[in-house]
């Protein structure tokens, strides 16, 4: 059977991972989990790969929460509070994986990634590499696996 | 205390939407920013806005503890939405979009990408909140009510610095961040003070401090020493 372009295009955005982090205010890990989601899904893996607006999700858009039960999530949080991950989850998603940035953060130490304001050269290259962890984890939602641990 | 003392003590709260799918989400966040490090440091505090919901009682209230202004990307207005359903009435609302119209046009999601249509959005956005914070102080704004001493704190979680203990290394004394809290889940693990527990406090410890390679044994032989005295020894 023949696919048009238009579901063909459907298909892959309803496949695409929702990448979703927390963005919180007042540190650098919350800055690291917003730019690590940028380089996913606007470089990355801009065709496998989306993000959604949290403060949507927190709201309880229906278009939101849609998204999130309909497309498999991976959580990107700054700190322990879990925040991005835990409104996925109340709001009726599953996160196919969860990553904390301070957990990331200790195998930089000794580097000075910035503040909640603005990336040094070291923070840059961190969000880099939690990014390139990110799109292997989407990648292997795409595929049916459960992703690293 | 009077008025005038009461609103000096008066902080207000600003609570950014910080929405990740478009520009203006990252103009409020960069404004918010601004208006709390430098433009009024010190009569402002924030609250991740998803802290509202995932957050616990102590975050909830945070809106009913602080005068609010909430800035959002765009007319869904969720950060003015979820700060209402959890916090009650907000002082100012608004809008980065209703702001600068179409001068968000060039703006970016990402920081990496910023220019300056950028830093105009920024600093256009951060003075009206700024104007806000002003504008609230004089008209001497109270909270709903009164912050409880013994919350957990109304204050974003993020913003508030943990507690800083200090070690005495060669002779001087060192702050570390965090110091009592790692202390006090080592003690928790019955984590004994001398040699054995000495290569975990120091790992611990270096999550929250640079040490340098070559410091680790002094370092090590101080955590020692202030731990077992956090134990009582």
């Amino acid at each position: 059977m023949r696919t048009s372009a238009g579901e063909m295009e459907k298909e892959e955005t309803e496949d695409r991972v929702l990448v979703i982090p927390c963005s919180g205010i007042g540190k650098v890990q919350g800055l690291l989990s917003r730019e690590a989601t940028y380089f996913v899904v606007d470089e990355l893996a801009p065709e496998e790969t989306d993000t959604l607006c949290l403060a949507l999700l927190v709201k309880g858009d229906a278009d939101a929460v849609e998204e999130v039960r309909t497309h498999r999530c991976i959580a990107i949080d700054g700190c322990s509070k879990a925040c991005a991950q835990k409104n996925v989850e109340m709001a009726g998603g599953q996160v196919g994986k969860a990553i904390q940035v301070a957990s990331a953060l200790r195998n930089y130490r000794g580097l000075q990634p910035g503040t909640g304001t603005a990336l040094t050269k070291d923070g840059w290259a961190i969000a880099r590499d939690i990014a390139k962890t990110v799109a292997a984890e989407a990648a292997c939602l795409r595929e049916g696996k459960d992703g690293e641990q | 205390m009077s008025d005038g003392e009461s609103s000096t003590a008066t902080k207000i709260g600003i609570i950014s939407c910080s929405g990740e799918e478009i520009p203006e989400g990252t103009v409020s966040r960069l404004a918010t920013r601004r208006v709390l490090e430098t433009l009024r440091p010190g009569n402002t505090v924030t609250l991740c806005l998803p802290l509202f919901l995932a957050g616990n009682e102590g975050e909830r209230n945070f809106a009913r503890t602080h005068p609010t202004i909430t800035i959002d990307g765009c007319d869904k207005q969720c950060a003015r939405w979820g700060t209402e359903k959890h916090g009650g009435s907000v002082s100012r609302a608004l809008v980065v979009s209703d702001i600068l119209a179409t001068g968000v046009a060039d703006c970016s999601r990402s920081s990496r990408s910023r220019g300056p249509a950028d830093e105009a959005a920024v600093a256009a956005v951060a003075e009206r909140i700024a104007a806000g914070v002003d504008a609230l102080i004089g008209e001497g704004a109270k909270p709903q009510m009164e912050p409880d001493p013994a919350a957990d704190g109304a204050a974003c979680a993020c913003m508030k610095p943990a507690d800083t203990g200090s070690i005495c290394l060669r002779g001087e004394e060192v702050e570390i961040p965090a110091l009592p809290v790692v202390f006090a889940q080592c003690a928790s693990r019955g984590l004994p003070a001398d040699a054995t527990g000495a290569p975990l406090l120091l790992e611990t410890a270096k999550v929250f401090h640079y040490i340098a390679p070559e410091d680790e044994a002094d370092y090590q032989a101080a955590l020692v020493e202030a731990y077992r005295l956090f134990l009582g020894g």
